[in-house]
């Protein structure tokens, strides 16, 4: 379900008729099955292939981790109430799961209050993140991924407890934003009883079909995340914990990262100084020794006067990583908050970055970063949380099932 | 040499544009940005002995995470040197082995206290040894006693070190500059010369 | 990333629909069974509680921690015969057939006199502000997330068991006020004990 092309479309009768009825009437063989109020068989109407396009949700592995990045991104970070023990949980993410299995194939959640809402997934993708809090609500430390903890404190952090932590996370993406805030709705409704909303951070990348192929820039101008294990064999071993027991195999990790950017000081930075501090050019995103963008950095490359060409202190220097299975998986999205009356940037970036074991992989990448990598001038950690990604799982079952059940 | 003219320029204005210039960007930030103010061996020198040691130093003080001091012979093959030791504003490399005659290549890669980077370099020439000069007679400057040695570095302004200066770059910070030209003849001609010292990108593999 | 390529995007869509129909038939992907009872043509042949006289999609109750509840979904009648519901069950209310009415310009909620039908060949739709089956007076919460088990009796006799799972619902309730008095709210909190339902 991760890296093969597999986005469905909605089918027009499965559109028209709002999915599950359109299933009940064709097993039973051409009853006519009535249909809810929302639904106008009699006035189709074009639909996109953007809007109907469709991610899998059942398979062994969740979807929106190495699914192709969507233009739209919430993630909504909950804190349980208390109370909310091992039974609870399993309530809620049965339901969670039913919602997201319904809503990712274009038909309306159970009850849904607005269903025409949830006739266009556009590739919606829900993905489920356990934090440090979720296993000690549970009575399940002993099944906790050992790297799933609060990050060590770094000396650039400036977080802000309003966008860190978090008990239960929701990634929710797709290719349409009313999608992505039909879903967002629907599920924290049905989290209420169990669980309050920490954090809720919105993101984008470019409209969907805008850059075929490329990398996503952030507000910086800069393409960002080359580096990514490519799809397939790389991508798997650096994401995928491969083994152990069934509620960890084929889960991985997630860190979210909330980069506060600056962009009143960055703009005061010439386009070459901009390409050092990167160690990439602007306009191809190829590293400055090379000319296309997935060219490989040439760190022992020296200009005429014996510098190195890839400055120590760039950021691609300082992140680079050779092995695959030590890389991480970036898949950040932009945030751009109202400007302050003077006129300055509220943007950044949401990082989000899975890898099969935090400490293993991102840790070391985060440590040099802190340590030496020029953008820290220009960007500001705001927010930081973990999370483990659980297993996905197959229809009928619910996320969470292996490790609750 | 276009020193002069720079500030002349920049004096001009700063005179007839001041008005303008506070409702334009923040003031320069080129006045934050660090540069070179003195070296040792010093710029275009012709040393009779090979340095022990390349010293620079720079108006304000150095983040040792973010100092580079390399040295190139005439090959281009790097010099094997330690790694910078910094102190305050100046910068020391240790040449860890022995220097034949020949032109060599200082450059050097800082970051200036607002993060903008700053690189530039320059070269200096070991002679032949002449016949019967003992290396104590050369002219390189003790590494105890940096400034000794430095022709470029008394009394001078901070950017009164033509050659380095000239290769510097310097080439951030002229936001307002340029805008405020506009249709002065004077001040245009002052622009061409301040864009004539762009830095060389030699990043551009 | 790679993309989605043409040829996946361009599958036919007949594929599509049967593949949302297993969908749609495998127990609703929430462990809940109401979907499996999948319509058979020859229902009538037992009396069966599960035997399936008609086919029931998407089935849910509303949760509450006390009073009054209900629960929906869509009734499927692949069958060649009417078929009316008679009476519902659970072992956590009793249970009354509801329809929802205009009575002196506003609408009101009352039971349905002679059951709720289902035409043959077509379905019923139970939903907030229409047809449902009315939970009176919950013994024990039910919490979101349960499963209720509710067996229908029909006309003729025979029953049919079906599961439904509890959503937090607000909405629509001004279907139920009238007539009826207080709405139950759904719980704010969730139980510190996970009583199982049914």
């Amino acid at each position: 379900m991760s890296d093969s092309p597999t986005a469905r479309r909605v089918s027009r009768r499965g559109l028209l008729t709002g999915g599950a009825l359109a299933a009940g009437g064709a097993l039973a063989g051409g009853v006519a099955v009535a249909d809810p109020p929302w639904v106008r068989t009699a006035s189709p109407v074009p639909v996109a292939e953007v809007g109907t396009a469709v991610e899998p949700f059942h398979g062994p592995r969740q979807a929106g981790v190495a699914t192709e990045p969507q233009a739209h991104a919430a993630f909504v970070a909950f804190t349980l109430r208390p109370g909310t023990d091992r039974a609870a949980l399993g309530r809620m993410l049965r339901l969670l799961s039913d919602d997201a299995a319904r809503l990712t194939q274009g038909r309306p959640a159970l009850a849904d209050t607005e269903p025409e809402l949830g006739l266009l997934p556009a590739r919606l993708t829900v993905t489920f993140g356990f934090g440090p809090g979720f296993y000690t609500a549970a009575g399940l430390h002993a099944q906790r991924p050992p790297s799933v903890v609060d990050l060590p404190a770094f000396r650039i952090d400036r977080l802000q407890r309003r966008w860190s932590g978090g008990d239960l996370l929701l990634q929710i993406c797709a290719d349409d934003p009313l999608t992505v805030a039909h879903t967002q709705r629907v599920l924290v409704k049905d989290s209420r009883p169990f669980a309050t909303v920490a954090w809720v951070q919105q993101g984008f990348r470019r409209a969907a079909g805008a850059e075929p192929g490329r990398t996503q820039r952030n507000l910086f101008g800069q393409i960002d995340g080359t580096a990514n294990p490519r799809p397939g064999a790389a991508l798997d071993a650096a994401v995928w914990v491969p083994d152990g027991p069934v509620w960890l195999r084929d889960g991985t990790t997630l860190v979210v990262r909330r980069i506060s950017m600056n962009l009143e000081t960055w703009d005061l930075l010439g386009r070459t100084d901009r390409e050092l501090a990167v160690g990439r050019r602007l306009d191809t995103g190829a590293p400055l020794t090379g000319e296309d963008e997935h060219d490989e950095p040439d760190f022992a490359a020296t200009g005429p006067d014996g510098l190195a060409v890839m400055p120590d202190f760039s950021h691609v220097t300082r992140s680079h990583v050779s092995d695959d299975r030590l890389k991480i998986l970036r898949r950040p999205y932009n945030y751009d908050g109202a400007p302050n009356p003077d006129g300055h940037a509220d943007s950044g970036l949401i990082f989000a970055s899975y890898q099969a074991d935090i400490t293993r992989q991102f840790l070391p990448i985060q440590q040099r970063l802190a340590e030496r990598d020029l953008l820290n001038e220009w960007t500001t950690p705001i927010g930081s949380a973990v999370f483990a990604i659980p297993p996905g799982c197959a229809e009928g079952g619910w996320i969470g099932q292996q490790l609750l059940d | 040499m276009s020193t002069r003219i720079r500030r002349l320029a920049s004096s001009a204005l700063v005179a007839a544009l001041a008005a303008m210039t506070v409702l334009l960007a923040p003031a320069s930030p080129a006045a934050a940005h660090n540069t070179l103010r003195a070296a040792t061996p010093a710029p275009e020198a012709r040393l009779s002995a090979p340095p022990a040691h390349i010293i620079l130093e720079f108006a304000q003080r150095l983040d040792p995470a973010f100092t580079t001091i390399v040295l190139s012979d005439a090959s281009k093959r790097k010099v094997r040197t330690s790694e910078p030791t910094v102190t305050g504003a100046t910068g020391t490399v240790t040449v860890d082995e022995p220097l034949a005659a020949g032109s060599y290549t200082v450059a050097y890669r800082i970051v200036s206290a607002d993060g903008h980077p700053v690189q530039g370099s320059y070269s200096f020439t070991v002679d032949e040894p002449a016949a019967g000069a003992a290396p104590a007679a050369s002219g390189v400057a003790a590494p105890d006693a940096p400034a000794s040695g430095v022709a470029t570095s008394g009394g001078a302004a901070p950017d009164a070190p033509a050659s380095p200066a000239a290769s510097s770059s310097r080439s951030e910070g002229r936001g307002p500059w340029p805008l405020a030209v506009g249709g002065l003849v004077v001040l245009a001609a002052a622009a061409g010369v301040l864009l004539s010292r762009r830095r060389r990108r030699g990043t551009t593999a | 990333m790679p993309r989605t390529s043409v040829a996946a995007r361009r599958r036919p869509a007949f594929l599509l629909a049967a593949a949302t129909a297993l969908l749609a038939a495998g127990a609703v992907g929430c462990g809940q069974s109401g979907g499996s009872s999948a319509p058979e043509p020859s229902a009538s042949a037992s009396g069966d509680a599960d035997a399936g006289v008609l086919g029931i999609r998407d089935p849910w109750v509303k949760a509450a921690d006390e009073g009054m509840t209900a629960a929906f979904g869509t009734l499927v009648n692949d069958g060649d015969a009417d078929v009316t519901i008679t009476a519902a069950a659970t072992d956590v209310s009793p249970m009354e057939l509801h329809e929802m009415t205009m009575k002196d310009g506003t609408t009101v909620m009352q039971p349905k006199q002679g059951g709720i039908l289902v035409r043959a060949h077509s379905s019923t739709v139970l939903q907030p502000g229409g047809d449902h089956l009315m939970l009176m007076d919950l013994t024990r919460p039910v919490k979101a997330g349960d499963e209720l088990t509710v067996t229908l009796t029909f006309a003729d006799g025979r029953t049919q068991t079906f599961r439904a799972v509890a959503k937090p619902f607000t909405g629509a309730q001004e279907s139920y006020a009238p007539g009826h008095g207080d709405t139950p709210g759904m719980s704010a909190t969730p139980g510190t004990s996970a009583s199982p339902a049914a």
